[in-house]
């Protein structure tokens, strides 16, 4: 134990004031949020943080901007709780805590020369934007770049003039899908993300494939590339989400099977998940 | 190391001097029937008899049901400043029987993993050990020895085995030298005969036996994950999570804050959580990822015989002490479904 004990950081829950730079309503639900932290985060794309509100909790928030070596964290928080909810109420100027970045992200050098099939269903393309605001901006080392993202209806679509102009890119293909118009004006498709799949002509060999979003939608999105195309399950990524309490391996709450998605994940090979039942079920 | 026999009066005279000035916490009797790891209050008797399993197992002592993460204070200027909590008293854990100190050693073996837990490697630095040997199974649902933790030591600054005609005194670290200072034991110079010969006399078989090993138990359970018998069992269980709390492996915790009075400031503690408890996957939304009982039965399962065992090379985490089965309201003993699967699955492969 007393090895242990040299190497336990004594500041392992301890979370780092950070304080609110901006806040933006995205939708009725989300809000986004821009942090100012003592240090650089040094985060890769799809990590996380704990994000902590004095008094009230702490819940595991995606990053959602790319690496960077300023002090910024980027955040998109849905009021879905008492904690977010409380959050929802803060505003510029006011502090949350911060602990992280945790958990495994992408490793964009394997991103390079490739092309890249992104998939995000519904808040799906908040972490996932921290992936694909470095490789638009560095759009020339990757080759085709697909995005794919879905929402309910109009109403619920986030970063939409943020896609505007990464469609504006060479080689960058943005397509958004709605399951419904609800009646609202809309210039995208409607369907689900499964749908515009097989239309692409993607090149298996050279595709990497990268998935988040709601529980229900990876098997279908699954079967579509599989009756489509035949990407290696090593070149599919998935960004899971699972109930995290501490973020460093040692509350059980995101076990999945074998694995503890805080240290494991949150991002895995789809080849890594079929060890796992619970991962997609 | 060196090695001493007392009597068991001996024993008791020491322990209360060691109590004098550190908190030793002894297995005593607690309402009718049951034990718990206690404060030794002066002139309360030490017993070296067998006792029947604590309700709570020792390791409980090392992760507090509310641990204090940190405390903070929100300065008038609306600066926010976090505090470790303080360090852990010191404490000796005494009567600790071989399979709780397997458990204490699965825990110490998941808190080092890193990155370790600062607050378990602080509280367990602050804790000596003090084991005694089991001679005779606890009752009826022990099964520790099937799961290799009867034979094990690990972790004990001292070990005592209970003789016919005193106790058998052995130190196994610095800090159990220390704590045996000024003890004015006779010095013995066959303790490992005396020990082997307390051992040669157990009952064989010694409790419960599993059909099969602990180290073919992983792939019987990769084998037999969509088994029945985790639904059958389950459609009996109230899906309380009192096994997880009284398993002496179980350490999954949730994570609350409480505000001071005065609002400006407050604590963030860890309390023990359940993974039987329906709510223990579900994220925010609602989405459930162990909506099932027979599926949180299954989990609480794999992470004792494989999951944890394959994660970190120390043997099961289940130390059969039995307390699982015994404190269940609905009988739903851990022993008896492995060996279900077993068969199912065509016995050991």
């Amino acid at each position: 134990m007393s090895s242990a004990q040299q190497t336990a950081d004594p500041g392992l829950y301890l979370p780092r004031s950070a304080r609110i730079e901006a806040v933006a309503d995205l939708t009725a639900r989300e809000k986004f949020f821009r942090l100012t932290l003592d240090r650089p985060l040094g985060h890769q794309p799809g990590q996380f943080v704990m994000v902590t509100v004095p008094g009230m909790g702490e819940c595991a928030i995606s990053i959602t901007c790319g690496p960077r070596e300023d002090n910024i964290l980027e955040m998109v928080i849905r009021k879905a709780g008492n904690l977010t909810g409380v959050i929802h109420g803060l505003k510029a100027g006011d502090t949350l805590g911060v602990r992280g970045p945790f958990g495994r992200g992408f490793d964009l050098a394997e991103f390079h020369g490739r092309d890249v099939l992104v998939v995000a269903g519904g808040l799906g393309l908040v972490p996932l934007r921290s992936l694909l605001t470095p490789m638009i901006a560095d759009h020339g080392r990757f080759g085709r770049i697909t995005l794919i993202t879905g929402a309910r209806t109009p109403a619920e679509t986030l970063f939409r003039e943020e896609l505007a102009r990464w469609r504006e890119k060479d080689n960058v293909e943005v397509i958004e899908m709605v399951d419904s118009t609800a009646h609202l004006p809309w210039d995208g498709r409607v369907g689900l993300v499964t749908t515009p799949i097989g239309a692409l002509g993607l090149d298996a060999a050279r595709t990497t494939v990268v998935l988040c979003g709601p529980p229900v939608m990876y098997k279908f999105v699954l079967l579509e590339l599989d009756r489509h195309y035949h990407v290696p399950a090593e070149r599919i990524f998935i960004d899971l989400e699972r109930r995290m309490r501490c973020g460093v391996g040692k509350c059980g709450h995101c076990q999945i099977n074998q694995a503890y998605c805080c240290q494991q994940g949150p991002v895995f090979r789809y080849s890594e998940l079929r060890d796992f039942p619970e991962a997609l079920a | 190391m060196n090695a001493f026999l007392a009597s068991p009066a001996q024993v008791g005279g020491w322990l209360h001097v060691l109590a004098r000035t550190t908190a030793l916490l002894w297995p005593q009797p607690k309402g009718s029937r049951n034990f718990s790891f206690l404060p030794l209050a002066q002139g309360a008797p030490v017993s070296l008899d067998r006792y029947r399993p604590t309700v709570v197992p020792p390791s409980r002592h090392l992760l507090p049901a509310d641990e204090t993460l940190f405390t903070y204070r929100c300065e008038p200027t609306g600066e926010v400043r976090y505090q470790p909590p303080e360090a852990p008293p010191r404490q000796i854990l005494a009567g600790v029987r071989p399979c709780d100190l397997k458990g204490i050693a699965q825990l110490d073996a998941v808190m080092a993993d890193a990155p370790a837990d600062p607050l378990y490697g602080a509280r367990r630095a602050a804790t000596a050990i003090i084991g005694v040997d089991c001679l005779a199974p606890c009752d009826s649902r022990c099964f520790c020895a099937a799961t290799g933790s009867l034979a094990f030591r690990g972790g004990a600054d001292l070990f005592l085995t209970p003789l016919a005609d005193g106790v058998l005194v052995e130190v196994t670290s610095d800090r159990g030298a220390e704590l045996l200072a000024g003890a004015g034991f006779a010095p013995c110079g066959n303790a490992a005969a005396l020990r082997e010969q307390a051992e040669a006399d157990r009952p064989v078989p010694f409790g419960r036996a599993l059909a099969a090993s602990p180290a073919e138990l992983p792939a019987v359970l990769r084998a037999g994950y969509r088994s029945p018998v985790y639904g059958r069992h389950g459609e009996r269980c109230f899906s309380c999570g009192t096994c997880n709390l009284v398993c002496p492996t179980c350490y999954c915790f949730e994570v609350r804050d409480d505000l001071a009075l005065d609002g400006a400031g407050g604590r963030r503690s860890r309390t023990w959580d359940a993974c039987m408890i329906p709510a223990f996957a579900e994220v925010a939304g609602g989405h459930n990822f162990r909506p099932q009982v027979g599926e949180r039965q299954r989990h609480r399962l794999k992470r004792k015989f494989e999951y944890l065992p394959d994660r970190f090379g120390t043997g099961p985490f289940c130390v059969g002490c039995g307390r699982c089965g015994r404190q269940c309201a609905a009988d739903i003993d851990i022993l008896v479904m492995i060996n279900e699967i077993v068969a199912e699955q065509g016995g050991a492969a």
